[in-house]
């Protein structure tokens, strides 16, 4: 090509410039593509955030106080770890952003011994399991007897203490087949024969109150497990000692102290356990790995700039903004006014239903993924029979949502009979929904662990499953979480699903069984979309919208959470 | 045991070992000499016990390997001595390996892999139909190429055996006699609860030998275990081999020809098809085999 | 040595750790095989039903009718599926562009930090619920375009096809930045030792060969479009409007239902079990598994393809 003088002088020179404008271009368009799908969604969302909490309803004095004692400080922190000290930057990520995820978490825990398990109930019921548990364990100890008999013992022995011998109610037409024409009726009812421990635990005269029952079966057992964590990473008995003690003396304050800050007991342990605990433990971690402590910081300047600046407005007589995102919506129920409407029974809807989810999907998920990775044959009839579950799995996740729901409709409500509209339902429709996903992802993690380690098991002459369940699962599991999590994101936004199976638009009383009529977040959004008055369309929605957001954002940073440690470790 | 080979000829490389440039040069000028062509090369200790054969306790009969349609082994036939070291050597993709595989069964972990002909372990075919291949490989440990621990403690790593044959009796004393058989009790004595991925590479392999030998295996079959450890670390691992030898029965399969000549009594050598060329005393492999194959394989001509 | 006598014989493993493995495997064996019931059970329920559905109407008029007046008894699905059909077009015209260029952004032009922040970003945008998507174009969108001078009426398909846009391009982008990044450095190599510009790399060599990766996340991408429910619902409308030829615009400035939405309405409305009304979202919701389920299976079968070009 260049031959002549001229040219070779300017081989590098000018003639180039057409196509790097072209390069350059090419290279911001795709810049500008990405940003502006990134930046039209984030455009909308401060538009509902806006709505959301209206901030320019506040006095400019508030927003001024505001800014100053918390926006600045935390600006200026974030910046200096941005800049200065990562590490810590990702210390002061994490140290905020654990209080506010396992707050969320303690407030699921605190509907859930609320409106699912009485904390007297689940006194009852890990009090029995504790009792079972360690009678069989106890048989193992003093009996090495034959499999036959360990097998009754830990068959038997948990049944009686969990439900003992139910008392069975039959009735049951005897048809004939196909014209339907009753021959006889199957009828016949036995009184219940033993009580389970659990229900004689129940029917006590005297209980501790729920406060003591809860500090007892939910606080105690976290707190030797964190005890036990403790001991182990940092190979001192007495620290393990003092971490278990803090904790327990940390929620039994509660019983004395809880009224004081106006909380219940069962919060204040609640509290302590789900929130303190961790905070506690990874507080602990940082010190002593001693990598980005200035980090913590960082929670610790939040808080005290929206302490002071709270008290500075009080003191200063400041309007704060009209907020439509509030403690009453979260907890109020539906109502046909604006103002009134809160999302409280949706909000419980979707933690139960998000239960059921977990409940059906994730072990059958994570099953099924085991399979497909660790059994399934690669060749002959079988292996046929695998390719084509591996192909389906792959295009059921792509199959419509309202596929599912239809799906839902007919094999739970019509042809099993239960009630439309029920958690139960919604729940087990979703797992479906969710379950190639969980399946997919549990299969990528499992497929990540290194196949030197399954070699060293079978080669010390362990069994499949005894390999899958000491070195294959604990190795996955991190990844089998994150990608668990993220599907439960997804089954909590779900919507068109819950139209199918019928749950309710408008709920007023929160589900109390798993069986009774619910509404769910999104269910609950849709219905008010179909309302008229601008109140509801700006203002309720907009509140309902950040809070489904959020609690979907928080599942996806603990996902990424999760991840991220789980990356660092390898 | 003496050791009076320098370490340097087995490499720091451990991809480079020993077949390559050193045996090369040293058979380079023994070669045209004289008979005894490898005496000057091959350290090969004299070890008394060796010369008598004990009754065998492997015994391949006529073993064909395929995986898929490619065959990787050609109807062997080969008698391991009880309690003695046995050496599998052979170019790379001779088959050694997957007749080490073979013994234990771990080929049938692979789909496409079939294997035809008679291995007996204790005087039964561990092919027949009524041989459950976990039971087998309970009574065969095997540690592999590169050292792979399990990501728990130390503690754990050996006692994984012990726990999954159900041998729960006893496991702080096994665990520790394990550890103490396998050299490294000395070294990890205060750091049981830690990590076993946290010990060095040498470590890590001696760990899982012990962790091989915890639950008391009648055979140790060893897949190249010093190829991805520096010089040092070998040395330690071919002592501990020569000391296991007098409990156990081990197989080793070794690209590096000093090492099967330093610590085996019996030396297997396989060549280019799966083939089992000769099988014999290893001094009498290293000093004056029968096959031309062996002895150029031996001296650095070909493989 | 020591523990000779336990389990002395090969063949004599516990006999119930035998049965317990069996159990395992039985057990996660049906784990799997239920995935393959869902979608047996998925067929047979809407199957049955949807012949249901043509006992009670002539499957002939149902195919070719241009009316869809369920409360009324009319069921021509032409107006659903070329409802569908406009939201899937204009979809696809915002997202493929869009997710493409910011696939070629992610692959070859950002330096590792970038990706690091906009990757997880689009990842949550992937996961924000379709409701909010139908919330942000019922109450904002629809409103701006009108703004902007458009003759929207309250509920119409544009600003909702829009939206499904928007939603698909997180699926578009990273499906295509996977196949782009699986193209091997040594293609790129070549192609700049040729004196090539990086752009001439970008366009001329790494995405021909990403290209059935590429197609693989558009027929994705599409089948999740015809597939969208809420967002359709939602700033859609669910009134039935056969496809007008003669004033394309008036297509998408109006209300129009989709296959989705028509679903929905079934069940939502008053229509009780055993009217052709609720029937008729069998026949649909077949019609639907069968369009969506072709297409994942065509885009996996594509994909399979350029995992086995570069691996």
């Amino acid at each position: 090509m260049a031959t002549t003088d001229e040219s070779t002088g300017s081989w590098f020179g000018a003639d180039g410039q057409v196509s790097q404008v072209r390069g350059l271009l090419f290279k911001l368009s795709c810049l500008g593509a990405t940003l502006l799908a990134l930046g039209l969604v984030l455009v909308f969302l401060l538009y509902v955030f806006n709505d959301a909490v209206q901030p320019l309803t506040a006095d400019t004095g508030w927003l001024l106080t505001f800014v100053v004692t918390l926006v600045l400080p935390a600006v200026a922190v974030g910046v200096y770890y941005y800049t200065r000290d990562t590490r810590a930057g990702e210390v002061a990520y994490t140290a905020l952003g654990l209080p506010v995820a396992t707050t969320l978490l303690a407030g699921g825990v605190v509907i859930t011994f609320e409106h699912i398990v009485s904390p007297h109930a689940w006194f009852a019921l890990a009090l029995s399991a504790t009792v079972a548990f360690g009678l069989v364990e106890l048989h193992a100890r003093t009996r090495t007897a034959g499999a036959l008999e360990r097998l009754a013992v830990v068959v038997l022995v948990p049944l009686l203490a969990l439900v003992g011998v139910p008392g069975i109610a039959v009735d049951f037409p005897v048809e004939t087949p196909l014209l339907g024409q009753e021959l006889f009726r199957l009828s016949f009812a036995i009184p219940e024969l033993v009580p389970s421990l659990r229900e004689v635990i129940l029917a006590l005269p005297v209980l501790p109150t729920a406060a003591i029952s809860l500090l007892l079966t939910f606080t105690l057992p976290i707190a030797a497990a964190a005890a036990w964590h403790v001991r182990r990473v940092r190979e001192s008995d007495r620290d393990g000692a003092i971490a278990g003690g803090a904790t327990i003396v940390a929620a039994g304050l509660g019983l004395v102290a809880a009224p004081l800050v106006d909380l219940s007991a069962t919060t204040w342990v609640v509290l302590a356990t789900v929130v303190a605990l961790p905070v506690g433990l990874y507080v602990e971690s940082v010190v002593r790995r001693d990598v980005g402590v200035s980090g913590l910081a960082f929670p610790v300047v939040v808080a005290a700039g929206a302490l002071i600046g709270a008290f500075l407005v009080d003191a200063l007589g400041f309007a704060g903004p009209d907020l439509w995102l509030d403690w009453d919506f979260l907890t109020s129920p539906a109502s046909t006014t604006p103002r009134d409407a809160g999302i409280y029974p949706a909000l419980v809807g979707s933690v139960m239903m998000l239960v059921v989810v977990a409940v059906a999907a994730f072990p059958v998920g994570v099953g099924a993924a085991v399979y497909l990775e660790e059994y399934a044959p690669n060749d002959g009839l079988l292996g046929s029979i695998v390719d084509l579950i591996e192909i389906n799995i792959a295009n059921l996740a792509g199959v419509p949502s309202v596929v599912y729901g239809v799906l839902g409709l007919t094999l739970f409500v019509r042809t099993a009979g239960m009630q439309s509209g029920i958690v139960m339902v919604g729940g087990l429709t979703i797992g479906l929904l969710i379950l190639p996903i969980v399946i997919v992802s549990a299969q990528e993690a499992i497929r990540g662990v290194p196949d030197s380690l399954r070699q060293a098991s079978y080669g010390m002459g362990a069994t499949k499953w005894q390999t899958v369940r000491n070195v294959v699962l604990p190795r996955a599991l991190p990844g089998i979480m994150t990608g668990t999590i993220l599907a439960f994101g997804r089954a909590i936004g779900e919507t068109a699903p819950l139209l199918m199976i019928g749950a309710a638009a408008v709920v007023r009383i929160p589900p109390d069984t798993f069986f009774s009529l619910f509404s769910a977040m999104p269910r609950q959004i849709f219905a008010w979309s179909k309302e008229i008055e601008t109140e509801f369309r700006y203002g309720v929605l907009a509140a309902g919208v950040v809070t489904l957001l959020i609690v979907m954002l928080m599942m996806n940073a603990s996902a990424i959470l999760v991840r991220n440690k789980y990356q660092r470790q390898n | 045991m003496t050791r009076d080979t320098p370490l340097e000829t087995d490499g720091g490389d451990p991809r480079a070992d020993g077949s390559g440039t050193a045996v090369a040069d040293s058979a380079a000028q023994t070669d045209s000499s004289d008979e005894s062509l490898l005496d000057s090369s091959f350290d090969v200790e004299d070890r008394s016990h060796a010369s008598e054969d004990t009754d065998a306790i492997v015994e391949a009969r006529d073993i064909d390997v395929y995986y898929g349609d490619e065959q990787a082994l050609q109807s062997v036939d080969v008698a391991i001595p009880e309690k003695r070291v046995t050496a599998m050597i052979g170019p790379s993709g001779c088959g050694k390996s997957t007749f080490l595989r073979s013994i234990n069964r771990m080929n049938d972990l692979i789909d496409a892999a079939r294997v035809e002909g008679e291995l007996l372990f204790d005087g039964k075919n561990v092919y027949d139909d009524d041989v459950d291949p976990v039971a087998l490989r309970r009574k065969i440990g095997m540690v592999f190429q590169s050292p792979n621990p399990f990501p728990k403690s130390i503690y754990d790593n050996v006692a994984y055996g012990l726990e999954v044959q159900g041998k729960t009796d006893d496991v702080d004393e096994k665990v520790h006699r394990a550890l103490e058989r396998a050299a490294l009790l000395d070294e990890v004595e205060d750091q049981l609860d830690e990590s076993g991925l946290e010990l060095s590479g040498g470590q890590q392999q001696r760990l899982c030998i012990a962790r091989a030998i915890a639950p008391d295996p009648e055979v140790l079959l060893m897949d190249e275990p010093a190829s991805a450890l520096d010089p040092v670390a070998t040395s330690k691992v071919e002592d501990l081999i020569e000391e296991l030898a007098e409990d156990y029965t081990v197989v080793i399969v070794t690209h590096n020809m000093q090492q099967a000549a330093r610590i085996s009594d019996k030396t297997a050598v396989f060549l280019t098809g799966g083939e089992l060329v000769e099988f014999d005393d290893t001094a009498k492999i290293f000093e004056n085999p029968e096959s031309q194959r062996v002895e150029d394989y031996i001296t650095g001509k070909f493989g | 040595m020591g523990n000779e006598s336990f389990d002395a014989d090969l063949t004599r493993s516990a006999h119930g750790q035998i049965a317990k493995e069996r159990l395992y495997h039985w057990l996660l064996f049906f784990c799997a095989a239920l995935t393959v019931f869902v979608t047996v059970s998925i067929v047979v329920t809407l199957a049955v039903d949807a012949v249901a559905f043509f006992r009670q109407v002539d499957a002939l008029s149902f195919f070719t009718g241009t009316e869809w007046e369920s409360s009324r008894g009319t069921f021509g699905v032409l107006p659903l599926v070329t409802a569908t059909l406009v939201v899937t077009a204009v979809s696809a015209i915002v997202a493929i562009p869009i997710g493409t260029a910011a696939a070629v952004y992610l692959s070859e032009y950002a330096s590792d930090r970038m990706r690091s922040v906009l990757k997880p970003a689009l990842e949550i945008l992937a996961g924000i619920p379709t409701v909010v998507y139908g919330y942000l174009a019922l109450v904002y969108l629809t409103p701006w375009l009108r703004k902007g001078g458009l003759d929207l009426s309250m509920f119409n398909l544009l600003s909702a096809s829009i939206m499904v846009g928007i939603m698909i391009i997180p699926m578009v982008s990273s499906i295509s930045e996977d196949a782009m990044s699986a193209v091997p450095d040594s293609l790129r190599e070549a192609g700049y030792g040729l004196g090539a510009t990086k752009f001439e790399v970008s366009t001329g060599v790494v995405i021909p060969a990403a290209v059935s990766g590429i197609f693989s996340s558009y027929i994705l991408a599409l089948s999740r479009a015809i597939g969208e429910t809420m967002i359709v619902v939602m700033a859609g409308g669910m009134q039935a409007r056969m496809l007008d030829l003669t004033n394309p615009f008036a297509n998408l400035f109006n209300s129009g239902q989709t296959m989705t939405a028509a679903m929905v309405h079934a069940v939502t409305s008053d229509a009780t079990g055993g009217t052709p009304e609720f029937y008729s979202m069998f026949a649909i919701g077949l019609t639907l598994f069968f369009v969506t389920f072709s297409m994942n299976l065509l885009s996996n079968r594509i994909a399979a393809r350029y995992r086995e070009e570069y691996q």
